[in-house]
């Protein structure tokens, strides 16, 4: 058997080439390319990613293959496509056997009844503490030594990149590192819907429900995705009795205070603070310094000081794109064999800098809108309120809430001293323009592709 | 007489021997780190032809070699219902992601994949026009996810490394182009590799076809607006 394997195995790697000289490059390295060679029995499978490949290579080129096979092999196998995955030993737990998932042909890949898996690397240990995230960490330990008793649910919230996902996942990490045999999983809100979908689909709901309900310690992320999906709040709603019922410990993140959370029903927001609310903060500079340094020596790299400080200073958004610029310098410093110093951090940062600089300037956006429509920038600051003057100007104040840090009040104070609220007006009516008038979509994306091309 | 030329020319498939870095070798590097099963979310941009659907594919190409699940999905020809079910795969190199920011119906999946290549390190590759910023997307956490990417700047390549490509791509095609006829060519098609490639393409095709060398002559009468049917 594991000889026909190695035998098949090097008959589809010709099958394949015979037919990467007969389709286009971009056909075949989105259709064949992904597919899997098992050979099972007398079958032949070619296991593809999902339904949307096997259909397409069905109706493509199975033919072909078949009529290649019968010609390069005597085995008379017969060749099916389905979908599916080979069996892999992995670092996580699929909770739906691999090969199971192979035989449910249907079925994306995406719809194991619990999609949680804890990521190793996120612990309290690797979480960097600061003034902006103290509080939330603190109750996260108090929550992860005593799930179901201390604060539950646990509710964190704050902007995107901030951190959350990691002390969640810390929690999880804690909790199974004390007791082995907790049920914990982490799913994102995203992933509950579209399970739950699945689940309604395929007539396998009572799984889904047993599942999450046998849960420890239940951590989902990112509720606000949970707004206006009633049939998915209504799941949730339940489920999250249950488990509080139970006293089993929940944890949730949300990009805004629960309350603020449009589309999301009263009795929801309600019961997310029965437990303990906490928010984490945009990071001062000395963290995200601490964090630049901790990140990279999880790295095995050393980090001088003055290159951490100068990324931080520059980079402000959030630790995600903070993350992302280290690497960079990392990655460079690997290929090249050179050692880290500010200059080489600035040279290989530069384009994401310029990009940084370009973007941060309110004055600069006032500049390019100006010159984009043909208006001077004192137009853009005066108190005039005809409409050739007054979208452009609405255009600018978007483009300074969706670029640059500065706040409402300091935005309007740029436009020649208005009020936040007009600030506010203007970013909203623009929003809602670009959704119904193209011309103000087309506007919008030019300017922003000039600002940050 | 007229030949047939299917059988007789060689393929070009996209590969990293016949990518040319100019002054991308860092993001070429690191491009051939993921595709060998380093577990990173890389966004490559510049303009079209600066060589991302060719690093992307090229990419897949090294992944199949060290045996890794690969696929490449150009998004701007494609559906959204073909991203169900990728988030298994070792490598998945998604191209032109910014044509389909600010659309709920990509959105969506293309969230669920970054989140699932960020939590179990998987390789993803993501090629765009823009910046991760200058996207266009509409979710704040597809925003924050691909800004937490390495980002890369595809630069457009200088005359010499162009001259370098070219030859490279017709090694690759079999073709014979003396210098002097790849300089003629270089100085007369646009500059983008995209557009230098395609005339390799038509040039290998009709030379054969017309059994005749890559002379500038000939390359002439190609360029000045010559039929090869």
């Amino acid at each position: 058997m594991a000889e026909n394997s190695a035998a098949y195995s090097s008959l589809w790697i010709q099958c394949a080439r015979s037919l990467e000289a007969e389709l286009s490059e971009q056909q075949f390295n989105t259709w064949i390319r992904p597919l899997q060679l098992v050979a099972d029995g007398a079958v032949v499978k070619l296991l593809a990613p999902n339904r949307f490949v096997v259909d397409w290579v069905r109706s493509h080129c199975l033919e072909q293959i078949r009529a290649w096979w019968t010609r390069h092999s005597e085995s008379g196998a017969e060749i099916v496509v389905e979908v599916g995955s080979r069996p892999v030993a992995r670092r996580d737990m699929p909770t739906r056997e691999p090969e199971a998932r192979a035989v449910a042909a249907p079925a994306p890949a995406s719809a194991s009844a619990l999609g949680g898996r804890l990521n190793p690397a996120f612990t309290f240990e690797s979480f960097v503490e600061g003034k902006s995230n103290q509080l939330a960490r603190a109750a996260a330990v108090q929550v992860a030594q005593n799930p179901g008793s201390a604060y539950n649910p646990l509710f964190i919230y704050g902007g995107v990149g901030l951190g959350k996902t990691h002390l969640m996942h810390a929690v999880g990490n804690l909790i199974q590192a004390r007791d082995r045999g907790a049920k914990v999983a982490y799913v994102h809100s995203e992933r509950f819907v579209s399970d739950m979908v699945f689940g309604l689909r395929h007539n396998t709901i009572a799984e889904f429900k047993r599942a999450y309900r046998s849960l420890d310690a239940l951590l989902i992320d990112d509720i606000q995705f949970f707004a206006r999906k009633d049939r998915s709040q209504e799941e949730f709603f339940h489920t999250f009795n249950a488990l509080l019922e139970g006293q089993r410990q929940i944890v949730l993140t949300c990009d805004r205070y629960p309350k603020e959370v449009a589309g999301l029903e009263e009795r929801l927001k309600s019961r997310f603070g029965w437990g303990l609310t906490v928010a984490i903060e945009p990071p001062e500079l000395e963290t995200s310094v601490a964090i630049l340094m901790s990140k990279a020596a999880a790295e095995g790299d050393a980090l001088p000081e003055e290159v951490a400080f100068f990324i931080a200073q520059r980079i402000r958004s959030n630790i995600r794109e903070l993350e992302g610029a280290l690497r960079r310098v990392l990655a460079n410093a690997r290929f090249t064999g050179r050692a880290i110093t500010l200059e080489f951090a600035k040279e290989a940062l530069r384009d994401v800098l310029a990009l940084q600089d370009k973007l941060v300037t309110i004055e600069n956006i006032q500049k390019t809108v100006a010159e984009y429509f043909k208006i001077r920038v004192a137009d853009l600051l005066s108190k005039r309120r005809s409409r050739s003057i007054a979208r452009p100007r609405q255009i600018a104040m978007a483009l300074a809430k969706e670029l640059t840090t500065h706040s409402l009040p300091e935005i309007g104070d740029a436009f020649g001293g208005r009020d936040h609220t007009t600030v506010l007006h203007g970013c909203r009516r623009v929003k809602a323009l670009r959704e119904t008038d193209t011309r103000v979509a087309e506007d919008y994306n030019n300017v922003l592709r000039t600002l940050t091309a | 007489m007229a030949q047939l030329p299917l059988a007789l020319t060689l393929a070009d498939h996209a590969s990293l021997a016949t990518f040319v870095a100019g002054d991308n070798e860092a993001a070429v590097q690191h491009v051939r780190a993921v595709a060998g099963g380093a577990g990173e979310t890389l966004w490559l941009w510049g303009a079209g032809g600066c060589g991302k659907s060719h690093l992307l594919q090229a990419a897949c190409r090294v992944a199949t070699a060290e045996g890794l699940r690969a696929m490449y999905v150009a998004l701007g020809s494609a559906q959204p219902e073909l991203l169900a079910g990728l988030e298994s795969l070792d490598l998945l190199a998604l191209d032109d992601i910014d044509t389909v920011a600010g659309q709920a119906n990509w959105e969506t999946p293309l969230f669920g994949i970054l989140n699932e290549f960020l939590a179990r390190r998987g390789g993803l590759l993501l090629a765009a026009a823009v910046s991760p910023a200058a996207a266009g997307f509409e979710l704040a956490d597809l925003r924050s996810r691909a800004a937490g990417a390495v980002t890369y700047r595809l630069k457009a390549l200088g005359d010499r490394e162009r001259a370098l490509a070219v030859r490279l791509h017709a090694e690759a095609r079999g073709l014979e182009l003396d210098p002097a006829a790849a300089d003629y060519l270089l100085r007369r098609v646009d500059r983008d590799m995209r557009a230098l490639t395609a005339w390799l393409d038509r040039l290998d095709r009709d030379s054969l076809v017309e059994q005749r060398r890559l002379t500038i002559p000939f390359i002439r009468e190609r360029l000045t607006g010559g039929s090869s049917e």
